[in-house]
C-alpha cells in the first residue's frame, strides 16, 4: 500500500512537473507571402496550435489550412483547391526540437536564439528543416519568431502554367506564436 | 464610317466590358458573408466535437469547409490582441483544453463579450478542421 502511495505521488509529482515546463498556444500566427514579378500575394493564420516543453526542447505546431485569410477571396479558394488541395491535406504539422533548449532560461526575461530542427510535413511531404529563430522571455510568456523560405515543389505544390509568374516559387514563412505557461 | 471600323470599335468595347466584369465578379470578387450564409448543417457543439473525435476521417469530409450552426453553453470567452473566441471544453490534450473554438466576426465581437457565464448561445461559423479543437471561424450570434 506505501509502495503504491508512493508510486502514485511520484506519478503526480512527474505529470506535474511536465505541465509545468510545457508552454502552449492556440493563437499563434503564420504569414504566408510570395513576391513575384506580377503580384504580392500575402495570408494570415492567427489559429496556429503550438506547443514547447522547456524540459526537453521538444517543439511542435500545427496549422489547419484553411484558416489562411486572403485578401482576395479568389486567391483563398486556389490556394485551397488548386495548391495545398486542403480538402485531401487539411493541416501542415512540425514536430521538432530546439535544439539549444538549454541556452534559455525560461525564467529571466530576455532574448535567446533558438536553433530548431524538425519535420515539417505539408501537402502530404514531409521534409526535414534547420532553421534559426529567437524566442523572447518576458513576463512568464514565451515568444517565439522566425522567417524562413519553403520552396513548393520540395511539397509537390504544383502551380499552374497560366499563373506561373503570379506565385513565388519559394514562400516566405514568419513564425509568430506566443506561448504561456500549461496550468493542466 | 466604315463597317469594318464599327466591328473592330464594337469588339473592343466588348473586349473592355468583359474585362472589367471578370477583374470585379471574378479576380475581385468578395468574400461569402458568413453572417449571412445559409448553414449546412445545425447541431448541438458537443456532437460537432464527438464526431471529429469518433471518426475524423468522416467528420473532415462531412464539416470541413461548412458552414455550422451551433448550440451550447460556452466555457469561456478567450479574448486576444485581435480576436475574440467562444470556446467549448470537452477534455484535456496535447494543446491543453480541446473542444470547439469559434472565432467571432468582428462586429459580433462585444455580443461575445458581453454572454452571461453558463448562458446558452447559438453561433454559426466556417469550419476549418480540427487540430484538437474543432476550428469554426467568422462566426456570428444568432442570439445576442
Amino acid at each position: 500500500m506505501k509502495i503504491n502511495l508512493y508510486l502514485l505521488s511520484c506519478l503526480l509529482l512527474c505529470s506535474f512537473t511536465s505541465a509545468a515546463q510545457k508552454y502552449i498556444t492556440k493563437n499563434g500566427h503564420i504569414r504566408f507571402y510570395s513576391d513575384s514579378p506580377l503580384e504580392k500575394i500575402e495570408a494570415h493564420n492567427r489559429q496556429v496550435n503550438s506547443a514547447l516543453d522547456a524540459s526537453n526542447g521538444n517543439f511542435v505546431f500545427k496549422v489547419l489550412m484553411k484558416s489562411f485569410e486572403f485578401e482576395k477571396a479568389l486567391m483563398q479558394e486556389h490556394f485551397n483547391e488548386n495548391y495545398v488541395e486542403s480538402d485531401k491535406y487539411p493541416d501542415a504539422t512540425f514536430i521538432g526540437k530546439v535544439l539549444n533548449f538549454k541556452d534559455i532560461n525560461f525564467g529571466k526575461d530576455g532574448l535567446y536564439n533558438a536553433n530548431i530542427q524538425g519535420k515539417l510535413t505539408m501537402h502530404g511531404i514531409s521534409k526535414e528543416i534547420s532553421e534559426k529563430g529567437t524566442f523572447e522571455v518576458k513576463q512568464r510568456k514565451l515568444t517565439g519568431k522566425s522567417k524562413f523560405n519553403v520552396v513548393l515543389a520540395d511539397f509537390k505544390i504544383s502551380i499552374p502554367g497560366t499563373v506561373v509568374n503570379n506565385i513565388s516559387k519559394s514562400i516566405e514563412i514568419t513564425v509568430d506564436v506566443t506561448l504561456e505557461k500549461a496550468n493542466m | 464610317m466604315k463597317t469594318w471600323l464599327k466591328i473592330f470599335l464594337a469588339v473592343i468595347i466588348i473586349g473592355i466590358i468583359g474585362v472589367v466584369l471578370v477583374y470585379k465578379f471574378v479576380y475581385n470578387k468578395p468574400h461569402t458573408d458568413y453572417s449571412t450564409a445559409n448553414a449546412a448543417y445545425t447541431l448541438n457543439v458537443r456532437e460537432l466535437f464527438d464526431a471529429y473525435i469518433a471518426s475524423p476521417d468522416t467528420a473532415m469530409k462531412k464539416y470541413n469547409g461548412q458552414i455550422i450552426e451551433l448550440k451550447g453553453t460556452p466555457d469561456k470567452i478567450e479574448i486576444t490582441d485581435s480576436l475574440v473566441i467562444a470556446v467549448f471544453v470537452f477534455k484535456q490534450g496535447e494543446f491543453g483544453d480541446e473542444g470547439v473554438r469559434c472565432t467571432m466576426l468582428r462586429e459580433y465581437n462585444e455580443a461575445a463579450k458581453k454572454q452571461k457565464p453558463g448562458s446558452i448561445i447559438r453561433v454559426k461559423g466556417y469550419c476549418t478542421g480540427f487540430s484538437g479543437d474543432v476550428i469554426l471561424e467568422k462566426c456570428s450570434i444568432l442570439n445576442p
